[in-house]
């Protein structure tokens, strides 16, 4: 056998598979030389010892080094094995990053939860909201995006969002619901306006005062309910004026001549939040998500759910309401059947 | 009075709203002077009165001015109409025949349409109040009569209320005062020097007319079942409450649980409309509102609407705490 069918043999057959195999066989090294004991190592790896100690004799006749002085009591690295350890430990790390990145590639599609969330929740609920959910589902990451009704309910029928946090009235015609969960609005008043001195406030005494509000794009049908219940009960705002975040409406309510319809908030030195007598105004928020979503999405979507029902009790001051209350309507020809 | 809501419960707390019923002090002047701005600002002259049905409250922007009825004259008509059956005078199930040719001008109801019709008294009277057909009100004018129609009001403690014809008289001295030859040409010529000042029928000296607080109390009477038997009033109220115009008093409510009954009037610039609003907490306000545009434009969504925004602001300040007067 000449030296030449020696190397062809080695780089057609051992060669070849020790090239596919490369990174177990640096597996089987870089354990050897971490244990310098063949039992330990091949009881780390999961297998047996003879079939390690041939994969440490295969690198060595490939790399063409002895890597181990093997004695009868000791294993001990040699000086070519000291100097290929710190490579095959990097080589094995970007094999290992390989091999996470590729999994979070694939988890992005199917091991996180898109939720929605509206941007007033305020930080306490988020931070709980996260908090819940990582204890309830710690294999799913839970990617948050702040976005309104209107936009969320766009989000989910694309299926770019997978669940969101809702405000009604909206169109849920393709939509399945959670729990329903309703907020009474009160007034954020200056603390030193007049009728910051009554322990509740009728709409209609807010007359003369300009309106902070929400977005209208944030959520419309709440928008719209809101500002129609203000009509009803007698208050009709000179001007209302938008504000995203609370911190805003705040800053807006200190400023002077406006007030701010909201749920309830911690009354400060320089304002205070008082209920609306006779609560003509519920803010009812449910979860939402597509119907029909891929079955492998329910049970994440139940899990967010059940998550962001308990939170929004508990941190949002929410309470179940069930269906919303009858309405009355009286039907005027005008709006009649058919009319 | 006692179900309504919180607001009986807000008197009940006495001083603790103290701030806000200060703030309201006044607020009678106030509302009758932002009403007046809502006239203004529609380019009409404005006559309101509104009274809550049951408590007498009111609030009134030059409310017993005499003003012209126009089709509001058939308020009267259906009072009086009740009154006679139930004094078993006529019957309202009687089915009578309307023909074509003696049909009274107009644009809707039996007004409108071109052959013989045949139905009942009480039929022509929800043609006559729903769509304010002429045709209709004519035939039930011509049964009942314009005396008792005027002893009618007289009765009911409305002396400035009086109703001096049906709608074809109304329309031939429309027509004869202008000199034309259609309603359409009055229009194209109301513009004209003289020729609003030649029309009676906007002249509330020589024409059906009222004012506006003797219109809010025989809605009250109407409402409070004292116009007539209770069945009567009721079938008026229900007739009231088919009115199918949405775009004056009514579309100053649009509250789906507020119930807007009403009767408007129209002639040339007059819009007028009188009805009743109740809210589910049990507040009935009867409004009465007159309106005269200054401009000879029969489209003037404005001026239609402002009565809708009136009324509002006037049951509005009947509704607040501070019991404006």
């Amino acid at each position: 056998m000449s030296k030449i069918d020696i190397g062809v043999k080695t780089i057609f057959g051992q060669l070849s598979s020790l090239f596919v195999n490369l990174v177990g066989h640096l597996t089987c090294f870089v354990a050897v030389a971490e244990e310098l004991h063949f039992g330990r190592a091949a009881e780390r790896l999961g297998m047996a010892q003879p079939p390690l100690s041939q994969r440490i004799q295969r690198l060595e006749k490939e790399l063409g080094v002895r890597l181990f002085d093997r004695s009868s009591r000791r294993v001990e690295l040699t000086a070519p094995g000291r100097l290929l350890l710190d490579e095959a430990r990097d080589i094995l790390a970007r094999v290992d990053r390989v091999y996470s990145l590729a999994d979070r590639a694939r988890l992005g599609e199917t091991g996180a939860v898109r939720a929605g969330l509206p941007a007033d929740l305020g930080g306490a609920v988020v931070a709980a909201l996260i908090a819940a959910f990582r204890a309830r589902r710690p294999d799913l990451r839970l990617d948050l995006r702040e976005i309104g009704t209107a936009e969320q309910v766009r989000a989910l029928a694309e299926g770019a969002l997978d669940v969101g946090v809702v405000r009604h009235p909206c169109d849920s015609r393709d939509l399945d619901l959670g729990p329903m969960l309703g907020q009474p609005v009160g007034v954020l008043l200056p603390a030193d306006s007049p009728l910051a001195a009554s322990p509740e406030v009728h709409l209609a005494d807010l007359a003369g005062h300009d309106l902070v509000a929400f977005p209208r794009e944030e959520a419309p049908g709440t928008y719209d309910e809101l500002l129609a219940t203000c009509r009803r009960h007698g208050y009709e705002p000179p001007a209302v004026h938008e504000a995203r975040h609370p911190q805003f409406a705040l800053g807006l309510v200190l400023a002077g001549t406006a007030v701010a319809l909201a749920p309830r908030a911690e009354d400060g030195a320089a304002a205070v939040w008082r209920p609306l007598l006779g609560d003509p105004l519920t803010w009812r928020t449910s979860t939402a998500w597509r119907r029909g979503a891929e079955p492998d999405r329910e049970r994440a979507v139940a899990d967010f759910t059940a998550v962001a029902t308990a939170v929004l009790r508990t941190e949002a001051g929410m309470v179940a309401v069930g269906e919303a209350p009858a309405r009355r309507v009286v039907a005027r020809p005008a709006s009649g059947f058919l009319a | 009075m006692s179900a309504r809501d919180g607001r009986t419960a807000r008197a009940g707390t006495g001083g603790a709203t103290g701030g806000g019923t200060g703030a309201r002090a006044g607020a009678g002047g106030e509302v009758t002077a932002r009403i007046e701005a809502a006239f203004r600002a529609a380019g009409v002259t404005g006559h309101l009165h509104a009274a809550d049905i049951d408590t007498g409250r009111e609030i009134g922007v030059r409310p017993d001015e005499p003003v012209v009825l126009a089709s509001v004259f058939k308020v009267p008509l259906l009072v009086a109409f009740h009154r006679q059956a139930a004094a078993g005078l006529l019957d309202p199930t009687e089915a009578v025949t309307v023909r074509p040719e003696d049909r009274s001008a107009g644009p809707t109801g039996i007004s409108a349409l071109l052959d013989e019709v045949r139905m009942s008294l009480r039929d022509l009277a929800c043609l006559m109040i729903t769509v304010s057909d002429n045709a209709a009100a004519d035939v039930l004018l011509d049964r009942v009569g314009l005396a008792a129609v005027n002893e009618t009001a007289a009765r009911l403690g409305l002396p400035r209320t009086y109703v001096d014809g049906g709608g074809r008289d109304l329309y031939d001295a429309m027509l004869s005062d202008g000199g034309v030859d259609s309603f359409a040409e009055l229009w194209a010529r109301l513009d004209e020097p003289g020729v609003l000042g030649r029309l009676r029928g906007l002249d509330p000296a020589r024409t059906s007319r009222s004012t506006p607080r003797e219109m809010t109390r025989l809605l009250g009477l109407v409402w409070r079942d004292e116009a007539a038997p209770p069945d009567g009033c009721a079938a008026m109220r229900r007739l009231f409450g088919l009115q199918v115009w949405p775009h004056r008093l009514s579309s100053g409510f649009p509250f789906d649980d507020v119930l807007v009954s009403g009767k408007t009037g129209t002639l040339l610039t007059v819009r007028n409309e009188v009805g009743v609003v109740e809210y589910p907490d049990g507040g009935r306000y009867a409004v009465a509102v007159f309106t005269r545009s200054s401009l000879p434009i029969a489209a003037l969504p404005r001026a239609d609407a402002v009565i809708g925004t009136s009324a509002r602001m006037a049951v509005e300040a009947l509704r607040a705490p501070g019991r404006p007067r």
